[in-house]
């Protein structure tokens, strides 16, 4: 008889995305620190969105820091889930944050940021999710922040420091990545991707002339997971998901 | 008896979540369809989810509402429209996906409609895939298998009936071998057995 008892399992940020969890064997372990990662178009934005808005409808604060976009424009062009209600964000469940608004505030309006600057953008982000008490946290994009970080050592320091204190504050992170559709490794840095705890890994595949978006879960730590390669398709009652079909030896 | 009732009449012997194959001509066509929905859906006040990969959704909902058949309880799934850029303007409870060969995407697009419809959640649903025929013509048979083992044991999870067309005038005994592997039972309906 096998025996399942042997192993402590930690406990589950139900993502709320039925499928994922189900890939993920109950969602991300808590506190875990992961990366969505993909090329434009592929719904890392909009699966991240729902993730913090499940969060925010389960009784989790949940908190969204926008690098590139103003979150007007976000939310003006998120896909208009049935579930979503206005009343969150009144409610103070869910918190829009412009980053470039946050480094004005903090005088970090500038091209490269010294280890200095860092300890001030992780402390800043630190007290946010501290106050107002997030658990779910998503920065869209980290690729963006780490543009202004430039060197490996920087991000390195970043993520590292950002990763360590939100996980002691009890907070569940998704890090947005950028990569170019041929990229072969996960991240823009390749640093990003060493440090996460789980990666996400969303694409555009073409076969025989037909566009699908798909997701595969790449590594998640402190829990069993599906490598497989799964179909998404984002509507207004969530992303759903469908294994992939290999229709191996097919004639 | 009618092809319509003969339908009908198999799919209320059928227990919940049962795969059903009907084989028929293109002269029964529209009675089995008539069967399906009049005779067994309607009547027991079941959600419809009509995939259609063999005629567009529009000529389909034309022909159905000339028949006089309440179609509010029906929802279609169009894989050919895109296909053979026929789609015009878009018609309420119609789905379309960009291609057959995008076999996920139907099984995607049933669930999403199941679970919109779910808020009744006393009603029963049943999906039709008309045609394997069709599906054949864009996909080889060694996917075409494993999309209907995984649509056939997702919708049997959900407690709902699945009808799988075959066309008498296109078939194979290989299609037929796919189709009987899924199925708890096939009907084959002929005119000349039931006229």
């Amino acid at each position: 008889m096998v025996d399942h008892t042997y192993r402590k399992k930690r406990e589950r940020c139900v993502t709320g995305i039925e499928g994922l969890d189900n890939i993920l064997n109950g969602g991300i372990p808590r506190d875990n620190i992961i990366l969505i990662t993909g090329s434009c178009g592929t719904g890392k934005t909009t699966i991240s969105l729902e993730f913090l808005i499940h969060g925010a409808l389960m009784g989790e604060k949940s908190m969204f820091i926008s690098v590139t976009e103003a979150t007007s424009k976000l939310l003006k062009n998120a896909i208009p889930y049935e579930f979503f209600d206005e009343r969150l964000i009144e409610e103070g469940m869910l918190t829009f944050i412009d980053m470039p608004a946050l480094y004005e505030k903090l005088g970090l309006e500038k091209p490269e940021f010294t280890f200095e600057d860092i300890d001030v953008l992780v402390e800043a982000i630190g007290n946010i999710v501290k106050e107002l008490g997030i658990k779910r946290l998503v920065i869209d994009s980290i690729t963006s922040v780490c543009y202004r970080l430039k060197t490996e050592e920087k991000i390195r320091s970043f993520i590292l420091r950002l990763g360590k204190l939100l996980s002691e504050l009890g907070c569940t992170t998704i890090l947005v990545s950028e990569i170019s559709p041929m990229e072969q490794r996960y991240s823009m840095y390749g640093v990003e991707e060493a440090i996460a705890d789980g990666i996400i890994l969303l694409s555009n595949m073409e076969r025989s002339g037909d566009m699908l978006r798909t997701l595969q879960v790449i590594k998640m730590r402190g829990t069993q997971h599906s490598r497989a390669k799964y179909v998404l398709d984002l509507t207004d009652i969530g992303v759903l998901l469908v294994p992939m079909l290999k229709g191996v030896g097919g004639g | 008896m009618t092809v319509a009732l003969k339908v009908g009449e198999k799919l209320e012997k059928m227990p919940e979540a049962s795969v059903l194959g009907i084989k028929t001509s293109i002269n029964t066509y529209f009675d089995v369809i008539q069967g399906i929905l009049d005779n067994f859906a309607n009547a027991r006040g079941m959600d419809v989810i009509y995939v259609t990969s063999t005629v567009p959704a529009t000529p389909i909902l034309n022909a159905l509402k000339m028949l006089d058949i309440d179609l509010t309880n029906t929802y279609f799934v169009d894989c050919i429209s895109n296909v053979l850029m026929g789609r015009g303007e878009e018609e309420e409870n119609v789905l379309y996906i960009e291609s057959p060969t995008m076999l996920e995407m139907i099984i995607l697009k049933v669930e999403y409609l199941i679970k919109k419809t779910s808020r009744h959640a006393e009603r029963k649903k049943i999906v039709i895939l008309d045609s394997i025929n069709s599906l054949a013509i864009h996909n080889n048979t060694k996917i075409l298998s494993e999309f209907l083992h995984v649509l056939t044991n997702g919708l049997r999870a959900k407690d709902a009936y699945t009808v799988i067309f075959m066309l008498a005038e296109h078939s194979s005994e290989e299609l037929e071998n796919i189709v009987a592997f899924v199925c708890d039972d096939v009907l084959a309906v002929e005119v000349e057995e039931v006229e």
